[in-house]
């Protein structure tokens, strides 16, 4: 009887019978794709010249921490319920000891928010609540911002703003790539943002940088057959896009949802957080939308004139002191090699985003015992080492 | 008399009535007396010890498929005896009510309190009652603590486990976790998935006498993976668990793709993990699987002097690490 895992299976096999070319790093753009891996255990069953990096794929680790802050001060001095996405709440920004650093820690000092998992809540949340001000901090990357604009243009009620924190992948794998400083040798593209805007938004990696690059979905099936692409494209020297998530993923994309986004977001220039500004990276509500923009509905309100606090905050922007999550981010080093891995930043007390989110690789790498043993590259067994 | 006020709790005469009226008939317990304050107990002490558990109950909604917050509050713990190896008998009940609570939820909720009592053969024999202002609760809290008789021959522990052991789960992981979870419709999702909240004490009673029986407990907040970092904890041995083993319903485990929990992590209220001998391990399951409630019983994984971790071997053939649980899942952004 055929098992569940055949599929992934044959593409191990398939993978192990290639002709071997080498150390090969493999990022990946989507903590999806990074929990299939750390979770299936993929590290341990592909064979060890195969690198997997974590890269630029959590939208809550790269969310600036100005808008973090916004969100926390908007909670606790307007009247407002503000509802985020779950794993929002406890990422910390730096402001003094004494302040709430999270949202989950204003919550307990009293402010109303709320944690939801869908855009759709958001606006059922605001319905259900017609007297009250509804605020839904909504981060996230293309995926994320589609069903937010779909929202905001079939109408929401009144009493319903947005704090868009929304930002897209590609530009900073092309920002890195660019840079120079790029440490890998070939990129697997996340399906889900590719099933909204398209596989051909990758084609920037093999035409312009000779990088192999596969789109893949979330099964590890998929991703395999991904990694076999890109090793066979290195054994050739054919550097291509590979769609393997066909039956999600098409050339131009889902052509009514970047319809739908294009009227209601445009495109601009966007922080990332312990990154700095990328250009053409982050989504902004067009004009026709800005009634529901909580920055001018709210945050206008409390600028630096009037909140002196605000301007005088340390490290505005910032990762924390000692935090290497913007080098993690990028995939220019391993989780376990950030120095406060395991130590002074665990998901109990985290000190950086990364450990905060599901979708960060510290938090996936920790959640599934990778500690920091000598590589950190494969989970810290001791029956292994024996 | 539709909503319970601070008078039902100020010691007079609309607490004396809430007591007789509401609680007493459906507990419908002959060692029940609301006018005395202490209550003797019949317990056969010549061939049994006494076993002892207490436990507090809140959940939100307290209403939701498949059992509600009176079910919860008399099957926890009358699992946390059952899977101790003993025969609950007695249990007590204190509730604290906030104002303004419907009567005939409270009504409803006694009667599930009543019929959980029954399935499990218990009594509850004393009781307590407490009201506060409005906003100082949610709705209900309800504190059970049970008495049980348990003969010593017959007495799992975590420290009779032994390297090479068996672990068994009783059945599908994760149903209460999410069936509570869906039940919030705080997350725009539906489902038709049902708590497993009952009463383990048939599945547990017949694991007791097979020799080989070296542990049990059930596996709620925290769930499966707690137990086994328990076990981990308290005996020094690592425990090597198959992926495609534990059952998992397909419903739970697609809104746990869906909100990025992982089924491991998630309570359930009506299930039992065994750890037996490894030539005892077929008859358990055997044991198991002929009782009405166990016919998804599995044999996971096993116990190891090799490590001190829980290793999931995954279904692609890799290994992961089962971490105990850090903070509350979450749902994630996409």
């Amino acid at each position: 009887m055929p098992g569940p895992h055949d599929h992934a299976k044959s593409w191990l096999t398939r993978i192990a019978a290639l002709p071997r070319t080498g150390k090969v790093r493999i990022l990946n753009v989507c903590g999806g794709h990074e929990r299939t891996i750390t979770h299936s255990g993929m590290r341990t069953a592909l064979p060890d010249d195969i690198e997997l990096i974590p890269g630029p794929g959590c939208p809550v680790c790269i969310c600036p921490e100005e808008d973090i802050y916004d969100a926390i001060q908007l909670a606790l001095n307007e009247d407002v319920m503000l509802v985020a996405f779950g794993d929002m709440l406890r990422v910390p920004v730096n402001v003094p000891k004494r302040e709430p650093r999270s949202l989950e820690q204003a919550k307990a000092a009293g402010a109303g928010i709320q944690p939801i998992a869908t855009p759709a809540a958001a606006a059922a949340i605001a319905r259900a609540h017609p007297d009250r001000q509804v605020v839904f901090f909504a981060a996230g990357f293309e995926t994320t911002m589609a069903p937010v604009a779909a929202m905001l243009a079939e109408g929401v009620p009144d009493n319903l703003s947005v704090l868009l924190s929304g930002r897209l992948t590609w530009p900073a794998v092309a920002m890195l790539l660019d840079s120079g400083e790029a440490a890998f040798d070939a990129l697997v593209a996340p399906g889900h943002v590719a099933t909204v805007m398209g596989a051909d938004e990758w084609q920037f990696v093999p035409q312009q940088h000779g990088l192999p690059c596969a789109v893949a979905g979330f099964t590890p099936a998929s991703l395999l057959a991904a990694f076999h692409s890109i090793l066979g494209q290195l054994h050739r020297r054919q550097p291509a896009l590979d769609n393997c998530y066909p039956e999600s993923v098409t050339a131009g994309g889902n052509s009514l949802a970047k319809s739908v986004l294009a009227r209601v977001m445009r495109v601009t220039d966007a922080k990332w957080r312990g990154i700095g500004m990328i250009p053409a990276s982050g989504f902004t509500l067009q004009p026709a939308y800005s009634a529901h923009d909580a920055r001018r509905r709210f945050i206008s309100k409390t600028t630096a004139a009037n909140n002196p606090a605000k301007e005088a905050r340390k490290r505005i922007g910032e990762m924390p002191p000692g935090c290497d999550c913007a080098a993690v981010v990028l995939g220019k080093i391993s989780p376990t090699q950030c120095a406060l891995y395991g130590r002074a930043c665990t998901p109990r007390d985290p000190v950086g985003p990364c450990m905060v989110s599901d979708e960060g690789a510290c938090r996936i790498w920790w959640a599934n015992g990778m500690r920091a043993d000598a590589t950190g590259r494969k989970p810290d067994i001791d029956a292994a080492r024996a | 008399m539709s909503y319970i006020t601070l008078a039902h709790g100020n010691g007079g005469r609309l607490m004396r009535e809430l007591i007789d009226e509401v609680f007493a008939p459906p507990l419908n317990s002959p060692l029940l007396d609301t006018g005395a304050d202490a209550v003797a107990l019949p317990i056969d002490t010549a061939n049994h010890e006494i076993m002892l558990t207490t436990d507090g109950f809140t959940v939100s909604p307290l209403e939701f498929p498949g059992g509600d917050i009176g079910s919860l509050a008399v099957n926890g713990t009358v699992n946390d005896l059952a899977v101790a190896g003993a025969t609950p008998l007695y249990l007590s009940l204190a509730v604290i009510i906030e104002e303004g609570f419907a009567l005939e939820t409270l009504r409803r909720i006694v009667q599930s309190i009543a019929n959980a009592a029954a399935a499990a053969g218990v009594q509850v024999v004393c009781g307590d009652t407490k009201v506060v202002p409005r906003g100082q609760g949610g709705g209900i809290y309800i504190t059970t603590t049970g008495i049980g008789q348990r003969s010593a021959s017959l007495a799992p522990a975590i420290h009779n486990i032994r390297d090479g052991d068996a672990i068994l789960v009783s059945g599908p992981v994760g149903d209460h976790g999410i069936a509570v979870m869906l039940a919030r419709e705080q997350f725009g999702l539906r489902g038709d998935v049902r708590s497993d909240c009952r009463s383990v004490l048939t599945l547990a009673q017949a694991l007791l006498p097979l020799f080989g029986l070296r542990f049990m407990r059930d596996p709620t907040r925290g769930g499966l993976a707690t137990v086994l970092n328990e076990i981990s904890l308290a005996t020094g041995f690592g425990a090597v668990i198959d992926e495609s083993a534990v059952p998992v319903r397909e419903s739970v485990r697609s809104v746990c793709e869906i909100l990025g929990y992982d089924p491991l992590y998630l309570a359930c209220e009506g299930q039992i993990v065994a750890v037996v001998a490894p030539e005892s391990a077929t008859e358990a399951l055997r044991i198991w699987r002929s009782t009405d409630r166990g016919h998804d019983a599995r044999i996971i994984g096993r116990v190891t002097s090799a490590h001190r971790q829980v290793i999931q071997t995954t279904g692609i053939g890799g290994q992961r690490v089962i971490e105990e649980l850090e903070d509350d899942p979450l749902p994630r952004i996409c």
